[in-house]
């Protein structure tokens, strides 16, 4: 692992936060494209962020925004006597 | 200053999201949808303090968080600040890789990714002590920015970053655990 390696591994995850300059960020890249290696892991690392965004993802029950909404026009309606 | 009477079409629009966090912080439907609830009215009554054009969604963020955090030290008493144990950076994928028994590492890895199913996924985030938990939450589920999660849990973004590198190196020691279950991954490769 060239210390090449080392910054963009060091890197990974602000990189895919999209924490990085855009000058890091493009040097990080490059680093990716040509280095079999790093390409692995932050693929891997790009693949698990998303899946775990898609998994922890809910269907809110149907009956919740009515009743956020009632809630509401009840605070109102308490608000104006 | 906000005007109150646009409250419910501008805010109302985060309620999915909203819910998803809730669910992960609470871990269960009826105290995930009571501290949506509890989100808005709270929300509701304080918006004549937000400014307008700035940011509705992470300060609704504050809001649940800030209710969520409450009602669980109120419940439970159980210590917020907790620590965990130092895992390798790169944790699962380091694992997958240094496994020279496998015909060819990358269908290993492709195997964990689709083999790993939802339960897990959210298992190992929900097992997660809540300081890690939510900057993980905040991040990976919402896509708010180290400076965004910064403001909404009142911690310097140093904090934030560390926070999120140790959680997400403890969720995926967890599911390489689930994976070693699920015969993901070969006998061989596993912990001894």
């Amino acid at each position: 692992m060239s210390n090449d390696c080392g910054e963009a591994q060091d890197q990974i995850y602000q990189y895919l936060d999209s924490e990085l300059d855009e000058e890091t960020a493009a040097s990080v890249r490059s680093h990716i494209e040509d280095c079999n290696g790093c390409h692995g892991s932050f693929d891997f690392e790009r693949r698990l962020k998303a899946l775990v965004r898609e998994c922890l993802t809910e269907d809110m029950p149907e009956t919740l925004e009515s009743r956020v909404k009632e809630l509401l026009r009840e605070e109102t309606s308490h608000a104006r006597p | 200053m906000a005007d109150q009477a646009n409250f419910e079409r501008d805010a109302l629009q985060h309620s999915r999201q909203l819910y998803s966090a809730a669910m992960r912080m609470a871990r269960n439907p009826a105290d995930a949808e009571d501290l949506v609830q509890e989100t808005y009215l709270k929300a509701y009554r304080a918006y004549g303090t937000f400014e307008e054009g700035t940011n509705l969604k992470a300060w609704l963020y504050r809001i649940l968080t800030n209710t969520y955090i409450n009602k669980y030290r109120k419940d439970s008493r159980r210590p917020t600040e907790t620590d965990l144990g130092d895992v390798e950076d790169l944790y699962l994928y380091r694992r997958l890789g240094s496994e020279d028994t496998v015909d060819a590492s990358r269908t290993t890895e492709d195997r964990v990714l689709d083999g790993l199913v939802e339960s897990d996924i959210k298992a190992a985030v929900e097992e997660l002590p809540e300081n890690f938990r939510i900057p993980v939450l905040l991040a990976d589920l919402e896509g708010f920015s180290y400076k965004e999660i910064a403001e909404i849990l009142d911690i310097p973004i140093g904090t934030v970053m560390s926070r999120l590198h140790r959680g997400r190196k403890a969720m995926q020691k967890r599911l390489w655990e689930f994976a070693s279950q699920r015969g993901l991954v070969p006998e061989d490769a596993e912990r001894p």
